[in-house]
């Protein structure tokens, strides 16, 4: 399966089951290796997002593979001054 | 567990775990209970002056910062007390001296039978402050990146030519050693470098700063780097410092012990366990207020394993609540994998490497002997 035929099995589980995660979740991308990554469309909270990411995985491992692994995009230092030293998180 | 170091003031563990002095954990544990957390690593900010090449906080952005005012510390302790946390380590991703919150904190911590160790890089520790917290501290750790003024502001800030911070550290340290000496604090006060591979250079200066300034250890560690090797630790060179290494731990003198965390160098960036279970025991929360089970996991790529934000509620009901055992509980089920799914060498690899072998009964943790170690609520 492609890259982008991976990314199509996962927007269309999202699409039937958005209004049971309880937030606006967009994938961005699906990895050969099973991991998904994915960024809300609004910021959600600390005590919302875990329960709400650990239930997209548990979903997507029962319908799709038990392999894939979510993940969210990931930040990069806001630290001006550590900044400087130019790295960058690697995703 | 590894050999342990013999001081003037007791016996010193810093290359392994304490978990044999908190069986009463581990036995609950064990038994399915939902236990508190013996120790948490946290910071009062994620704020910091410095700008150290090795810095792991580079990484451990989460999603929103908080501002954490003294109230919400304060209520923090309180609640750490009710729920019987032993310890807390001012570490995690911030400098915690800081922020305003830093000497009530430390001052209601001691009120309230908690202990609490601090590691800073001690520019904006001075002499107020010190007085002010010393006596109620049980270790303060010094970040020191290298022995050599120049090497040192290289890099923990902006330049070589920068060596008024490593002055003013360094006086800052002098400071708190003869207040030790003056009041007679049992204290503990040490110097760590993180030895990045290309740091070899600066291991002697390191070790041999540490006679200098007469601190009671002066320690050399691995440095940690995340999953996609943002730091670019490659770890294969570690093996090529071992000399070195023990050329330093052999400049110990009767004052100060040079001490090199040999496990955590010798495994790697690939841990013996799969299975996470060290978070129950040694809790993180980052400077942003974030509670989640462990440092490697405050960047927004883990967002599936936040569980809540201390100063938006209490954290007595994050602690009880469903999220923060869904979180552990993850961790230590077949969902997650240590080896492929985290950074290296966390803050809980020892604890996790023995709850590892002792869940498999291959290394059965045992009740430990009197008399107890130094610092024997940090595990």
């Amino acid at each position: 399966m492609s890259d982008v035929e991976r990314l199509v099995v996962i927007e269309r589980t999202l699409a039937a089951h958005s209004s049971g995660l309880g937030a606006n979740l967009v994938v961005s991308g699906a990895k050969q290796d099973g991991q998904a990554i994915f960024h809300f469309g609004e910021p959600v909270g600390a005590s919302r997002r875990g329960s709400i990411l650990l239930d997209l995985e548990e979903l997507l491992k029962a319908t799709i593979d038990p392999g894939i692994t979510v993940w969210l995009e990931p930040l990069g230092d806001r630290n001006s001054l550590r900044n400087l030293r130019g790295i960058e998180v690697k995703s | 567990m590894s050999e342990a170091v013999h001081t003037r003031e007791g016996t010193l563990i810093l290359d392994s775990h304490k978990l044999s002095y908190h069986m009463d954990r581990v036995s609950a544990w064990e038994s399915g209970e939902r236990i508190a957390p013996v120790s948490v690593d946290m910071s009062l900010t994620r704020a910091c002056g410095a700008m150290c090449s090795f810095c792991y906080a580079m990484m451990q952005e989460s999603q929103a910062r908080s501002s954490i005012k003294v109230d919400h510390a304060l209520n923090l302790l309180d609640d750490f007390a009710a729920i019987g946390i032993r310890s807390v380590s001012l570490v995690s991703d911030g400098e915690s001296t800081l922020a305003k919150a830093y000497v009530p904190f430390i001052q209601h911590a001691a009120k309230l039978g908690i202990d609490v160790g601090n590691a800073t890089n001690g520019w904006e520790w001075g002499p107020d402050k010190i007085e002010q917290v010393l006596p109620h501290l049980t270790w303060v750790r010094f970040t020191v990146a290298a022995g050599r003024p120049e090497s040192y502001a290289s890099i923990m800030y902006r330049g070589p030519e920068h060596t008024d911070v490593f002055d003013r550290a360094i006086a800052h340290i002098r400071y708190a050693v003869d207040l030790k000496r003056r009041k007679g604090l049992s204290v503990t006060l040490g110097i760590q470098m993180v030895l990045m591979p290309h740091l070899k250079d600066e291991i002697i200066p390191f070790a041999q700063l540490g006679l200098d300034l007469g601190v009671d250890y002066a320690v050399i560690k691995h440095c940690s780097d995340d999953e996609q090797h943002t730091l670019g630790i490659d770890y294969s060179q570690y093996e090529g410092l071992h000399g070195l290494l023990t050329q330093a731990e052999a400049m110990s003198n009767d004052q100060t012990k040079v001490i090199v965390k040999w496990d955590k160098i010798k495994d790697g960036d690939k841990p013996s366990y799969r299975r996470f279970y060290g978070p129950q025991f040694l809790l993180q929360i980052s400077g942003s207020g974030l509670v989640a089970p462990s440092g490697m996991f405050f960047n927004a790529r883990y967002s599936k394993l936040h569980i809540g934000n201390f100063t938006e509620e209490r954290f007595i009901d994050i602690w009880k609540s469903e999220r923060y055992w869904r979180a552990m509980n993850y961790l230590a089920s077949p969902a997650f994998d240590a080896q492929r799914m985290m950074g290296t060498l966390p803050i809980q690899h020892y604890v996790s490497v023995a709850l590892d072998n002792h869940a498999k009964g291959l290394h059965r943790i045992q009740p430990g002997a009197d008399p107890k170690p130094l610092h024997v609520n940090f595990l």
